[in-house]
């Protein structure tokens, strides 16, 4: 089955059973897509097989986890393109929806989120293409924020121990530590490690002395 | 011709600097900045070079003092010619300012400096491969040895030339360069800059935050750190083509020893304690002499002249302050600094840095703050001056406040002038070991209330190496003048009024005035206030004039023991010099100098009648 006609089918039941709140059975699909109801059940069982659906016991068609996504993915393709020819090049909506539905086969993520972001930019009425990108204030330009760093801080390794450098946290991201080759895959050794938590590191052969706050912003990974 | 030295501290700009313009040093101010540039002259092939030496950074994008001046003098062409030291034994982290200063397309050329230290180390530099990496042409020289020093000029005049080399970034950086170029025709260093969040073009900044939110959202990294990232890597493919490891020499780790909290913190202290001593010593023998022969060579002299009363005592009081100056400064802040820039120039200071971080968080500061405080041994001026190496304004401030008690120079002499001499040595130790406890109790109370955050220490430690002392000199004497041109001209202003202040018999009206405080709280006889107020302008003043009004040089026969204890660790506290408070008034404004000065009176009382109770 071709890429384009599964994402198009995928799509149809997304939409199908957001708008009636119920999946679709055959006839209902093969209606809204203008089929026939015997080449949509024939292309149901590929679909079947690739894992996109699932058949339930009258006939009712709903989407597996994947399928959904993918669904929801495609919708929202095509509603951004759709926005993005209509409200910025001033096409006719009709054509619009006509040219989004070719479009959004073939269209990257990254261009779709850019679209969004541009749409949004230029005025804050466009609301599509912003599902994932509810725009929140950069926090404070650092290892932007949510996600924790999963890995043990380097001040919890002892002396004589090589680390690879996995991510560096909160304050502590401090250009200095950035210019003095800290960066996330960077490989160090701690040369000292006094009582209290400060350490002396060896990073691209310079030894750099830390206090303990900012070596327990840093998150490493302990490497043979 | 104008030539500028350009790259991290430690690289050996500032000996290859002495080397090319031997001692003919000015320094310069940079306007509107606290940092100063060194430039000097040379003569070659009868035409004048100025050589300028920047300050030592590792990155042109923060907004340190030092960063952004090298900034302002890149972005302006400060210089025809850009030499970037680079280090030898460091090349890779060397790489990455290069990197930078290639992105405003400078005319370069390329010291690898300390080649000497790499072979001992067995590096082993590939320049002709190096050259081709950065389209500059290099030059490996060994400053300490004085190699090929000479070849740096005529390559910088010869062959200067733009680097070709250009860090690829990640592509959806160069994508946000290449719009922001098209946009708004900024140029691809300032674009760079802007997307880190530095500039002061608005629209710029506005769009560039834009497109670095995005690639955040999308990196799960700061745009800084996929710059820096990317930079990194580029050093480390240059420095891995153009270098090579040959056979180690096995050298004994000194560190293992200064590094440890055993037997590190005994050798810390033991240094500290022998600097001061020194300093001491060297300082009272250089004093007696330059005093003594100041007065026999000028002041008599003057004074033989009989000019009307009022020029007499202007003059009187001018010589008065000079004399007391290089007395002072000479002596006691020279050969300090002299032993500060000998523990400098060894890498000794940053291993003091690293083993003080502990107990400097416990006074709401951090490891780098021992320099100043240290420094505030010699003379308080130039201490407030390096409290701009401390990150926050908090820190700045606590700083501040123990600085402006730690007893400098000045402080000394009225502690061994008064105490050593006519109380006990014991006694005059003591007195420090009072101030250093009040110093602890400030910081104390000072960490738990004033606002802010802390910020901890990130320190290279500077390779341990043999110091030059033509470098330990200059430094020194660069040091020095710091002094003689901030201090030097208050002290002589403030010397001058004074004069007039006696002249126009002033000084019966302000004794008479604050007597209640002088005698009955303080237990001091009533000119000792006179002698605390001619303190404010210059500390040991403080004891010149209480001998002056006591009459005698033999303070011992007109005071008790008890008296003279606490006249000297009243004026101790007291109050800043005039110096010191224009120096806290310009780095951290009216408000902090005021609280300092108002605080260190109330002690200075406070300790004072204390003494008196428990004394009498």
């Amino acid at each position: 089955m071709y890429l384009s006609l599964r994402e198009d089918y995928l799509e149809a039941i997304q939409q199908f059973s957001e708008k009636n709140a119920n999946p679709p059975h055959y006839e209902e699909l093969a209606a809204a897509l203008g089929k026939s109801e015997s080449v949509v059940r024939s292309d149901m069982e590929d679909l079947v097989s690739s894992g996109d659906i699932a058949i339930l016991p009258e006939g009712v068609i709903t989407l597996t986890g994947k399928g959904k996504q993918t669904g929801e993915s495609v919708i929202k393709k095509h509603e951004t393109l759709q926005c993005f020819l209509s409200e910025i090049l001033g096409m006719d909506s009709s054509t619009a929806s006509d040219e989004a539905c070719t479009l959004e086969h073939a269209v990257s993520d990254e261009t779709i989120d850019r679209l969004g972001q541009l749409m949004v930019k230029q005025d804050g009425q466009w609301h599509h293409g912003l599902g994932r990108h509810g725009r929140q204030e950069s926090t404070g330009r650092c290892m932007t924020g949510e996600e924790e760093c999963q890995y043990p801080s380097i001040s919890d390794c002892s002396e004589g121990e090589n680390v690879i450098i996995h991510c560096i946290q909160g304050r502590a991201c401090a250009k200095r530590l950035l210019d003095l080759g800290m960066v996330p895959g960077e490989h160090a050794s701690i040369k000292r490690k006094l009582s209290n938590g400060a350490l002396v590191v060896q990073v691209k052969g310079c030894d750099v002395a830390l206090s303990p706050e900012i070596a327990s912003a840093i998150g490493v990974e302990r490497s043979p | 011709m104008k030539i500028a030295l350009l790259g991290n501290p430690g690289a050996g700009k500032s000996l290859i600097f002495n080397q090319l313009t031997g001692l003919g040093i000015e320094v310069n101010r940079y306007p509107g900045s606290s940092v100063c540039l060194e430039c000097g002259n040379v003569c070659y092939k009868k035409e004048k070079i100025e050589i300028v030496d920047l300050p030592g950074i590792y990155s042109l994008d923060g907004n340190s003092d030092e960063e952004m001046l090298v900034r302002k003098f890149l972005e302006r062409a400060g210089a025809d010619v850009i030499v970037a030291v680079l280090d030898a034994t460091k090349l890779e982290r060397s790489l990455y300012l290069f990197t930078q200063v290639t992105e405003f397309s400078p005319k370069l050329i390329v010291v690898v400096n300390m080649i000497d230290e790499a072979e001992h180390q067995g590096l082993i530099i590939d320049v002709d491969k190096l050259s081709s990496c950065l389209g500059v042409p290099v030059l490996l020289t060994a400053a300490s040895e004085g190699r090929d020093i000479d070849r740096i000029l005529p390559l910088a005049l010869g062959s200067g030339r733009i680097a070709t080399l250009q860090v690829p970034y990640d592509h959806h950086i160069e994508a946000a360069l290449k719009s922001l170029e098209k946009t708004l025709r900024t140029p691809r260093y300032k674009s760079l800059l802007a997307l880190q969040g530095t500039g002061e073009d608005h629209m710029l900044l506005d769009a560039a935050g834009a497109v670095a939110h995005e690639i955040e959202l999308r990196h799960r990294m700061s745009v800084r750190q996929i710059i820096a990232t990317n930079r990194h890597n580029l050093s480390r493919k240059i420095a891995a083509a153009a270098v090579r490891q040959g056979d180690r020499k096995k050298t004994y780790d000194l560190d293992s020893l200064l590094t440890r909290v055993f037997p590190g913190v005994p050798i810390l202290i033991a240094i500290l304690f022998f600097l001061l001593l020194s300093v001491f010593v060297i300082g009272s023998w250089m004093e007696g002499f330059i005093v003594a022969s100041f007065t026999a060579l000028v002041i008599t002299p003057f004074t033989s002249l009989a000019l009307p009363p009022l020029w007499d005592r202007i003059g009187f009081s001018m010589l008065i302050a000079l004399q007391a100056g290089f007395g002072i400064a000479f002596p006691f802040i020279f050969t300090f600094y002299l032993g500060l820039s000998l523990l400098e120039d060894t890498g000794y200071l940053t291993r003091a840095a690293f083993l003080a971080d502990r107990g400097m968080h416990r006074l709401g500061l951090h490891g780098e703050a021992i320099i100043p405080m240290v420094i505030g041994f010699g003379c308080t001026v130039p201490a407030v001056m390096s409290l701009r190496i401390l990150k926050t304004r908090r820190e700045q401030t606590i700083a501040a406040f123990l600085i402006s008690m730690v007893p400098c120079s000045a402080r000394t002499v009225v502690i061994a002038g008064i105490v050593a001499a006519f109380v006990g040595i014991l006694w005059a130790f003591s007195i420090y070991i009072i101030v250093f406890i009040l110093i602890i109790f400030t910081a104390v109370i000072l960490s738990r209330i004033t606002p802010g955050e802390q910020f901890g220490m990130i320190v290279e430690m500077s390779a341990l190496r043999r110091p030059q002392v033509r470098l330990v000199l200059a430094k020194s004497w660069l040091r020095i003048k710091e002094f003689l041109f901030i201090a030097m001209p208050l002290l002589i202003i403030t010397s001058i009024g004074l004069g007039l202040f006696q002249y126009f018999g002033l000084t019966d009206a302000f004794q008479q005035m604050v007597a209640p405080i002088t005698i009955t709280l303080l237990g001091l006889p009533a000119y000792a206030s006179t002698a605390l107020l001619f303190g404010i302008f210059r500390k040991e003043l403080a004891f010149e004039t209480l001998a002056v009004l006591a009459g005698t040089a033999d303070l011992g026969s007109v005071m008790t023991a008890a008296q003279l204890y606490g006249f000297a660790i009243v004026s101790v506290l007291f109050i800043p010099c005039t110096s010191t408070i224009a120096v806290l008034y310009r780095q951290l404004g009216a408000r902090i100098t005021a609280l300092i000065s108002i605080y260190t009176v109330f002690l200075g009382l406070l300790i004072g009648a204390v003494i008196n109770l428990l004394m009498k």
